[in-house]
């Protein structure tokens, strides 16, 4: 399948143009800084001492200060809500690029990683340099108390040596538990090792106090390499003029030095406080707990959970993040939105999933065991339900179905949760949206899933044919394990029967005919299901075979 | 929640603490610590990630048996390894990580975690999918022998049969 340039650039471009700026402005900053300490004549005599470990070793800092406050901004996720749903942001294109924070932050990571390392090694040659080249000319250059002490010594002695172990322990204990297998599988190290950044930058903060590298002050009246002209008792203070050898510099004044100025805190206080107050509004917002209103067992491990919260507003699309202290006082659990408060009915709702430890053990809490209800009469008890608080709504790529003129929405089995909602707001009022035609594609492992949204995709079907826009909602349902006969045999739900598949969706095909019954539009293509259907979409994205339609990927992810 | 398991941690730790090494002074160790954590074990609940090609390293792994299976062992090697390389300035850093990860491997050990090699097998649970439905179908239900489906005027009751298959009615 050809890659097509312009479908490429359409999906690809924006991420890949933020990607070229940011490692421009890394590696801007590293030459300058570079240069700077290479042929800076304030550091002259600090480059004699140390050589190329001082240059290596400072620029590396720089692009550590960059990438330090940089990595902080993706991770404030409220705001990036606000950006996103108020349309502050006015260009489409623009708010695609929010979906790849979690990316970014991530790059910026691994970019801390990586210049750790280079600024660790550089200092450790710098530390034999402070050593072994002790000056003697210079006293208040030196870091070392004499000549040849042990660099070891220099590092456990020094306040920036210390608290340089330290960064590097808890940078080494984030980095290694924040892979992907680590992160799938045991969150809670992750996630408790990550919140160890906070103690990363008070730390950081008192690194650089320490004055260690000092620049000349007074490079004019004392310009470096004067000195060695004049070839005289470096204990005797330079009082006379004039006498370089072939330099022509006066000398007419000793060296002095003054330590650098840190300027880390300059670059890092500014996200840090964001990010520290967007975590106090966010423990604030969630700290008003949630009335549960309604619990409703669905086929397949689904459970629906109807919620009462005070001022929740959300959109389509949006999720939220469950805590429940009677199961986990720590973790907390991303679900999405599948039923947003309206004036008509102020309840919002979520469908879990019954799948690891967390669910099961809440959906204990939350409904009486199958066996209970043997009773003869059935009892209408009041249920105590647990405490939960809810922590949201945050944003995400399918919001953005609304804002096509043509939306592709595919979901595999309990991804269809963020349509769900879209397809509620669809049902209390569809024509004020930008949104002309929806093709809506769910792929499911067992026929009985079909059940959790079977009367909202019907009704929704029903109202469109009344109010005389047929092809408005183009459904295709795909059942993907075939054995048996099966067919969703209600009467009410005959639109469903009617569009139902067995064995899995041909993607080239639908493509091909979205982009033939919608030429030259835009069409957004969003996915919230298994890697494996994502990747082929957003191949299928990228390639160009239909008749000048562009189709845009977005993805849903949660980790 | 007591369900973690720390060794997944310190395998991830001690492989990186393997790679900085490999930048300082004692190579072999570093090549040595990666060789041997390269290989992820198997998790006790849930799907194993294998890492890109480690299948030949696994069998190796796995040839050394009690060896490398016991956590304990692991946690005394790195700590071996760490100690001495501690002293020598280029391996500082390296160093330290394993001595982190030795300790994580050591509560791993304590919790009687062990390493299971990841080796593929066949998977007989899941049925193969089949591909959507391209046609029609072309053959009619099954029908009784034309003697039988011949209408007899005479005896219209004889001439009647039941159906194999339930047919609908169209407005169902």
């Amino acid at each position: 399948m050809a890659l097509s340039v312009r479908s490429w650039v359409a999906n690809e471009g924006g991420k890949h143009l933020v990607l070229v700026l940011w490692l421009g402005a890394n590696t801007l900053l590293f030459m300058r800084t570079f240069l700077l300490y290479y042929c800076g004549q304030q550091y002259h005599y600090l480059h004699q001492m140390l050589g190329l470990g001082l240059c290596i070793s400072r620029a590396s800092a720089s692009v550590l200060n960059l990438n330090c406050s940089l990595v902080l901004l993706p991770m404030c996720r409220s705001l990036l809500t606000y950006l996103r749903g108020t349309h502050t942001v006015r260009s489409r294109k623009a708010r695609r690029l929010l979906d790849k924070s979690k990316t970014f932050h991530m790059a910026c990571g691994v970019a801390i990683c990586v210049f750790s390392v280079v600024h660790v090694s550089a200092h450790l040659v710098n530390m034999v340099n402070f050593s072994v080249r002790y000056s003697e000319e210079f006293p208040s250059l030196n870091v070392a108390r004499y000549r040849g002490e042990d660099p070891r010594l220099i590092i456990l002695t020094t306040v920036p040596g210390i608290t340089g172990i330290l960064l590097v322990l808890i940078l080494f204990l984030m980095f290694t538990a924040s892979s992907y297998c680590i992160r799938v599988s045991n969150y809670e190290i992750f996630w408790y090792t990550h919140n160890l950044f906070i103690v990363f930058y008070i730390i950081l903060i008192v690194h650089v106090v320490g004055g260690a590298l000092k620049y000349q002050t007074n490079f004019e009246a004392h310009p470096p390499g004067c000195l060695r002209a004049n070839q005289t008792n470096p204990d005797k203070t330079e009082e006379e003029s004039g006498q370089a050898e072939g330099d022509g510099r006066s000398c007419r004044e000793e060296a002095r030095f003054q330590p650098n100025s840190p300027e880390t805190w300059l670059w890092v206080s500014g996200p840090l406080c964001l990010y520290c107050a967007e975590r106090l509004y966010r423990y604030i917002r969630s700290n008003s707990p949630v009335t549960i209103v309604a619990v409703v067992r669905h086929p397949c491990d689904v459970i629906e959970l109807r919620m009462l919260k005070k001022d929740f507003k959300a959109h389509p699309g949006q999720y939220i993040v469950l805590n429940c202290p009677s199961v986990s006082s720590f973790e907390n659990h991303p679900f999405t939105l599948t039923a947003c408060p309206t004036e008509k009915k102020e309840t919002l709702g979520i469908h879990l999933r019954v799948v690891g430890d967390w669910t099961e053990r809440f959906t204990e809490l939350l409904l009486p065991d199958p066996g209970a209800e043997s009773e003869i009469l059935p009892m209408v008890q009041q249920r105590r339900y647990p405490k939960l608080y809810v922590d949201g709504p945050f944003g995400s790529s399918s919001q953005e179905v609304f804002n096509y003129e043509v939306s592709l929405c595919v979901a595999g089995g309990i991804g269809v949760t963020p349509f769900a909602c879209v397809l509620h707001a669809l049902l209390d009022g569809w024509r004020h949206f930008r949104l002309r035609r929806l093709y809506f594609v769910w792929v499911c492992r067992e026929l009985q899933s079909f059940y959790w949204f079977a009367e909202l995709l019907c009704a929704l079907h029903h109202k469109l044919w009344k109010e005389n826009r047929p092809d408005y909602l183009n459904l295709q349902l795909f059942v993907s394990q075939t054995d048996g006969l099966q067919n969703i045999s209600e009467e009410r739900y005959r639109p469903l029967s009617s569009r139902l598949m067995i064995g899995r969706p041909r993607w080239k095909l639908l493509f091909e005919e979205i982009g033939r019954t919608n030429k030259h539009k835009r069409v957004g293509v969003f996915c919230c299901g298994p890697k494996g259907i994502s990747r082929t979409l957003h191949r299928l994205c990228n390639s160009d075979r239909y008749s000048g339609t562009t189709f845009e990927f977005n993805k849903e992810s949660f980790s | 929640n007591g369900k973690i398991e720390w060794a997944m941690w310190a395998n991830e730790q001690a492989l990186a603490a393997g790679l900085i090494t490999l930048t300082g002074v004692p190579r072999a160790a570093g090549v040595f610590v990666c060789l041997l954590e390269y290989p992820r074990g198997k998790r006790n609940k849930g799907t194993s990630v294998e890492r890109t090609g480690q299948y030949c390293f696994t069998v190796c792994v796995k040839s050394f048996g009690p060896l490398t299976r016991n956590y304990y062992v692991r946690a005394f090697l790195h700590a071996a390894i760490c100690v001495p390389g501690g002293f020598i300035l280029a391996a500082v850093l390296g160093c330290v990580c394993l001595g982190i990860a030795s300790l994580i491997y050591l509560a791993a050990a304590i919790r009687g975690e062990q390493w299971e090699p990841i080796l593929p097998w066949k998977e007989s649970a899941r049925k193969p999918v089949g591909e959507s439905i391209k046609l029609p179908p072309q053959n009619p239900p099954p029908r009784p022998p034309a003697e039988m489906r011949r209408k007899r005027a005479e005896d219209l009751e004889a001439a009647a049969y039941v159906n194999p298959i339930a047919v609908t009615a169209n407005d169902d």
